[in-house]
């Protein structure tokens, strides 16, 4: 975009931008060079020697995944609704769920412990799964809707006059158009529910039902705290979100250039 | 797109999860989810181990949840009557506190009548039924105590410099300069993390004056007498005479202060005699490990808190119940989790086990370390100052270290004391501080 | 944020989608709502989470915050001076970043993804590397004593430097949304434009300021707003970094409901918190909106 002419100048920009980065992988490097401290590479058997790294991954699987799941579904119906269809108080439905995006989790905690106790749903996946979709929701419909909106309805006019129902114009057009902004919902959503700590702390009681980011509390007595371990119980825990973003980064950028709040 | 809807149905079918099974329960089985903070996996494993050799029918799972968050997720945890058997409790308020929970855990006096005997009392620490009564019900039956109110030293350290062991002030201030000239620590605290800072207080303002720290507690002295005013001072001091390291406020006892005595950075340390099964080669070669230190183990021996308030009162221990097992009153496994919490805390082999870790002084009078069992990182320096050490821990009297403290009293000391440190607040209106809050409690 | 449909003539702007945005609705309002109502109720209470029967005790919890409680007014002035300084510096540096990375320079990819991987890492990973780095055993610590600086590593133990300490960390973490949205609205400024601006001679400088910054103008409420939300909830990193401390150096009000309602069990007094942290955080969102109004009339 910027044009940059002269080498000098272009050197000097590259050099900018190394200076610029360095301070955003150092705690990057200290985090590695942690995790090898004492014992080196030890401490990554010790993370695994605990048992229940596989039970512990597999369940943060399940949970981002049903929570990626139901926050798709549920922003990318309700952005189309929002861009696209007729809604009696349309702006206030959408107040409503922005207000929704002020809320700090740790007020859900009580209320949400209460009735999930009363509901029977304590101490399963989906008291955890339940508030981190609300909690992801009124983000990615924000996204949604600013997204669908740049869609020209004239792409939907001609579905129309095939006889295409609401729905097949949903699901023939609309979802393969928002390709780019389902990936930035699937990074933001894996992002927040991967890294989970607080409701899974909470809500889950069963030792088998623990998720990746309480794995640091093996290591954590009254008299002593593993350092070292937990840090190689970080790297592993960071490495699947990374490995994600990597695979989707094209499309995430992409979904988030048109999306982008304006 | 395809491909995701495809995935979509599979992970909808993934979605339906159920909770726990439980499984029917008389006294010698069941199973028994047992939560708790300390001593810690893989301890706590082998704590299981030796009960199943008793009772093979009772499957016990070891919950282990940080310390910081036990509260946070024990109470939910009990208030919904679900996957709650046996917890360990606290005597006091900082975490786990027995007289938040003790609504939600049964009374085990007649359970441990039927162990110990009518005269169990005789048989039993007094601090494992004093702090674990709550309205003339035994609710947990304490399983070890730990003391504090010595500084353990690294004695490699002190021989290779040539250091004289500090017995007062002056001597200190100059062990801790001529250790930093050698590029050492001299003490090292952790006073970001307040219990370990009351730990240090109340060894201040017990060599001041013996024993008003509990009464102040108990509400029998105020907080704004003089003797703790001038605890505050010297508290204080330590801030600014080089003795606490620089930076000591943003570092937390564990990890930075245990890692930096464990890798010889620092020669000195305040911790209590759960700090002694670092005396064990083992344990200490975990915990140097674990500071991402290669050393090898080195001589550590406590020493009395040094005289700074020349009153020439030291040698002050103060303790209580490090933890008990409680057994949750809506357990469906109430029957197995009691067989467990009273063998755990009063059963010869399994208080025999606990004096063993060294980890805690056990509950059970009758269970002793067997020292000639137990091989020390140097048993000829060692052996002996260990064994008057837990001695001397046994013997402190009525000097509780935390029991006395409810939850917003531990919030207000553990405000005062780094408000004082960092010089936000003076000690005077620091001790009116603590007296305001004494003052509302309950 | 501008959501009103361009062309408005479309005949799908006649279907009721009520139906369709239900399911969010029910599921937002459901569980959020519901929980803002219970917090609402909880807040006029004495309870402890455990005894049967709470003491209802009005608006005592309220007014015991705004008058007699230093520590509600430290954790909401730490709030706004972490909201200035990690909005103003964030954003800054991914404004740079975007520019920078919009022009052709080598390794681009590599260097969107390293900004970007701290926004993807959990606060509860990383919390124990940064207090590792800024202790005396760190990383920070060892290249001060290489290069014979003579610093010492202790920041987080000084009031005063400790919550600069996290908003360093929150800068260091947030960067990468803040790069990433402002990289995205470059990407739609008009080229035309840029190269009308280049054939007046303005340097890439001038273009910067008086061209591509006007244009990113709407990122820049988005982000206003996401911050003010942001910091108005922040509790991962002080709690997990400084507990708050040292002496509520670092309290915010995410930390202090925590430690009110978990730790000291005072859970009506929590919920009082919350539900003025609530008020807090909707006037900060629709401030910023009418301001953003106001300048575009």
């Amino acid at each position: 975009m910027f044009e940059i002419k002269s080498l000098k100048s272009k050197v000097v920009l590259q050099i900018i931008l190394l200076i610029l980065t360095i301070p955003y992988v150092i705690p990057l490097v200290q985090m590695f060079l942690g995790s090898i401290g004492g014992t080196g590479f030890l401490n990554y058997k010790a993370v695994w020697d605990t048992g229940v790294v596989p039970i512990y991954f597999k369940n943060s699987f399940i949970i981002s995944a049903s929570v990626i799941l139901l926050v798709y579904i549920f922003s990318m119906t309700a952005g189309f609704a929002f861009a696209k269809l007729h809604i009696f108080g349309k702006e206030m439905f959408f107040w409503v769920f922005l207000v929704a995006l002020t809320l700090p989790e740790v007020i859900l905690l009580s209320p949400l412990f209460v009735t999930f106790q009363k509901m029977q749903l304590f101490n399963t996946f989906l008291a955890v799964i339940l508030p981190i979709a609300a909690l992801q929701l009124p983000f990615t419909i924000l996204l949604a809707r600013t997204f669908d909106n740049g869609i020209p309805n004239e792409l939907m006019e001609a579905a129309k006059i095939d006889g295409a129902s609401v729905f097949r114009t949903f699901w023939d057009i609309i979802l393969p158009l928002t390709k780019p902004i389902a990936s930035s919902i699937v990074v933001l959503t894996l992002i927040g529910s991967w890294n989970e700590y607080l409701l899974p702390l909470v809500f889950l009681q069963s030792p088998n039902m623990k998720t990746v980011t309480l794995l640091p509390q093996y290591f954590q007595g009254e008299f002593s705290n593993d350092q070292t371990k937990i840090l190689a119980a970080a790297v592993l825990t960071a490495i699947p979100v990374i490995v994600v973003y990597l695979f989707l980064q094209k499309n995430f950028e992409k979904g988030m250039s048109a999306g982008a709040l304006k | 797109m395809k491909k995701g809807r495809i995935i979509v149905g599979a992970l909808v079918a993934l979605m339906v999860m159920v909770g726990t099974v439980l499984a029917s329960s008389s006294e010698t089985s069941g199973t028994v989810v047992w939560w708790g903070w300390t001593p810690g996996s893989p301890m706590n494993e082998q704590y299981i181990a030796q009960f199943n050799k008793v009772y093979p029918n009772i499957k016990v799972i070891w919950k282990q949840i940080a310390i910081a968050d036990y509260d946070a997720a024990i109470r939910p945890a009990l208030a919904s009557g679900q996957g709650v058997d046996a917890f360990q409790v606290s005597a006091g308020s900082g975490n786990g506190g027995i007289h938040v929970y003790a609504g939600q855990a049964i009374d085990l006096t007649n359970a441990v009548k039927k162990a110990l005997g009518d005269n169990y009392k005789d048989k039993l620490g007094k601090a494992a039924i004093t702090t674990m009564t709550v309205n003339g019900q035994l609710k947990a039956l304490g399983v070890g105590s730990v003391y504090a109110g010595n500084l353990w030293i690294n004695q490699d350290l002190f021989n290779k410099y040539n250091v004289k062991v500090p017995t007062n002030l002056n001597e200190w201030i100059t062990a801790c300069k001529v250790f930093k000239e050698h590029g050492i620590i001299g003490f090292v605290q952790g006073a970001g993390q307040g219990p370990f800072d009351m730990d240090t207080f109340h060894a201040i303002a017990d060599n001041v004056s013996p024993g008003t720290f509990t009464k102040a507690t108990r509400g029998e002295v105020k907080w704004t007498n003089d003797s703790i005013v001038k605890a505050l001072e010297l508290w204080k001091g330590l801030f600014s005479n080089g003795i606490m390291q620089s930076g000591a406020l943003g570092l937390q006892q564990y990890p930075e202060a245990n890692n930096l005595f464990m890798s010889q950075k620092a020669a000195m340390v305040m911790m209590g005699s759960w700090y002694t099964s670092n005396c064990l080669p083992d344990t200490m070669k975990a915990a140097i490990g674990s500071a991402s230190s290669t050393k090898q183990p080195f001589t550590m021996v406590p020493i009395d808190f040094p005289d700074i308030a020349g009153t020439g009162k030291t040698g002050s221990m103060f303790g209580d119940l490090d933890y008990a097992t409680a057994v949750s009153a809506s357990s469906k496994n109430i029957m197995a989790a009691t067989t467990f919490a009273v063998w755990l805390g009063t059963s010869q082999q399994g208080q025999q086990m606990i004096a063993n870790s060294l980890n805690v002084i056990p509950s059970l009078k009758s269970a002793t370390q067997d020292w000639s069992k137990i091989k020390l990182v140097n048993p000829k320096k060692q052996n002996d100052a260990i064994k008057n050490y837990t001695k001397k821990a046994m013997n402190s009297g009525d000097n509780p270290r935390f029991a006395d403290i409810n939850a917003d009293m531990n919030q207000a000391m553990i405000d005062v004391l780094a408000g004082v440190a960092a010089g936000t607040i003076t000690p005077k209106d620091g001790a009116a501080q603590l007296e305001a809050a004494q003052g509302s409690r309950k | 944020m501008k959501n009103k449909t361009k062309n408005k003539t479309s005949r799908f702007t006649k279907i009721n989608g009520l139906l369709w945005i239900l399911p969010a609705f029910v599921f937002v309002v459901g569980i959020i709502y519901y929980s803002i109502f219970y917090t609402f109720n909880l807040s006029t209470l004495n309870w402890n989470g455990l005894d049967p029967i709470p003491i209802k005790v009005g608006i005592s919890n309220y007014t015991k915050a705004l008058f007699s409680d230093w520590i509600f007014w430290k954790a909401i002035k730490n709030t706004i001076v972490y909201f200035l300084i990690t909005f103003l510096i964030q954003n800054f540096l991914g404004f740079i970043f975007a520019a920078i990375l919009h022009t052709k320079v080598k390794l681009a990819t590599l260097h969107k993804v390293l900004i970007f991987i701290p926004t993807i890492l959990a606060p509860a990973t990383m919390a124990p590397v940064f207090r590792l780095l800024f202790s005396p055993q760190g990383m920070l610590q060892n290249i001060f004593n290489t290069l014979h600086l003579g610093i010492t590593v202790d920041w987080l133990a000084n009031p005063n430097s400790a919550l600069f300490i996290l908003m360093i960390v929150a800068i260091w973490e947030f960067t990468g949304m803040s790069f990433i949205l402002y990289y995205a609205a470059m990407s739609q400024i008009d080229k035309e434009m840029l190269e009308a601006a280049h054939l007046d001679g303005a340097g890439n400088f001038r273009t910067l300021l008086s061209i591509v910054l006007p244009n990113c103008k709407g990122t820049t409420v988005s982000l206003a707003m996401l911050g003010i939300i942001g910091a108005l909830k922040t509790f991962d990193i002080p709690y997990l970094i400084t507990t708050g401390g040292p002496y509520h150096a670092t309290e915010f009000l995410g930390t202090y409901i925590y430690t009110q309602g978990i730790k000291q069990a005072h859970l009506g007094y929590a919920a009082a918190i919350s539900v003025m942290l609530l008020i807090l955080a909707i006037c900060g969102a629709i401030l910023i909106n009418r301001v953003n109004k106001g300048d575009a009339k």
